[in-house]
């Protein structure tokens, strides 16, 4: 019966930690570094993602998350050309990168399309 | 002397004939959390994204200097005016909601 006890336990407990997840994990980003963290990107993009300096430069308020993420990474490997942002995202850590993601896609901005 | 655009926007193009023109996009953008696969992540939100951003992206995907398979594809077919005019329609839907 102890042995059960102590059993179901582990159990629960593993269970737990799965739900919570790893705090590395890159979809884990802490928007409020980011916030910290987008003190260059807020040049261009603004506090929130939405205050563009040049209509050519995106909006990033309420973009997804995962999405951002992708473009950051995709700039840091080169498999996304633009000479501006292969400059910033190229000192960029995973970490920066998904902390920054948290920041920007957690503002209100960016639309869904409707589908009718 | 006119019609004068309004100040602050660059907006051209005719959203009403970019509504159309977007509905092959909404397969894939007007779904909310749909994926790309290999790899994976959400495609990106276009509602009232910045026009000129937009067209730049679309031209590059249909010169090749920027890459996605899919969308490569996509903006092959398009014609300057249906770029100007299906980027006219993503703005307007920021523009509608907020």
């Amino acid at each position: 019966m102890n042995r059960l006890t102590l059993l179901t336990g582990m159990l629960v407990t593993s269970i737990i930690s799965l739900a919570l997840g790893s705090p590395a994990h890159a979809a884990g980003g802490d928007y409020r570094r980011g916030l910290e963290k987008s003190q260059v990107c807020q040049s261009c993009h603004g506090r929130t993602g939405n205050e563009s300096l040049q209509p050519s430069y995106p909006r990033l308020a309420g973009q997804h998350e995962d999405y951002l993420v992708h473009a950051l990474e995709s700039y840091r490997d080169g498999s996304r050309q633009n000479a501006v942002m292969a400059g910033f995202a190229g000192n960029l850590s995973d970490q920066d990168i998904a902390d920054l993601a948290a920041w920007y896609s957690r503002q209100k901005g960016l639309q869904d399309l409707d589908v009718e | 002397m006119i019609a004068l655009a309004p100040l602050g926007s660059s907006a051209q193009g005719d959203p009403e004939r970019g509504k159309v023109v977007a509905y092959t996009c909404t397969g894939c953008h007007g779904i909310p959390f749909y994926k790309n696969i290999y790899p994976t992540y959400s495609v990106p939100k276009l509602g009232g994204q910045n026009q000129e951003y937009l067209i730049s992206a679309l031209k590059a995907y249909r010169e090749g200097t920027r890459r996605h398979a899919t969308m490569q594809a996509q903006a092959a077919t398009l014609s300057d005016q249906d770029i100007l005019d299906v980027t006219a329609y993503f703005v307007s839907i920021g523009e509608n909601e907020s």
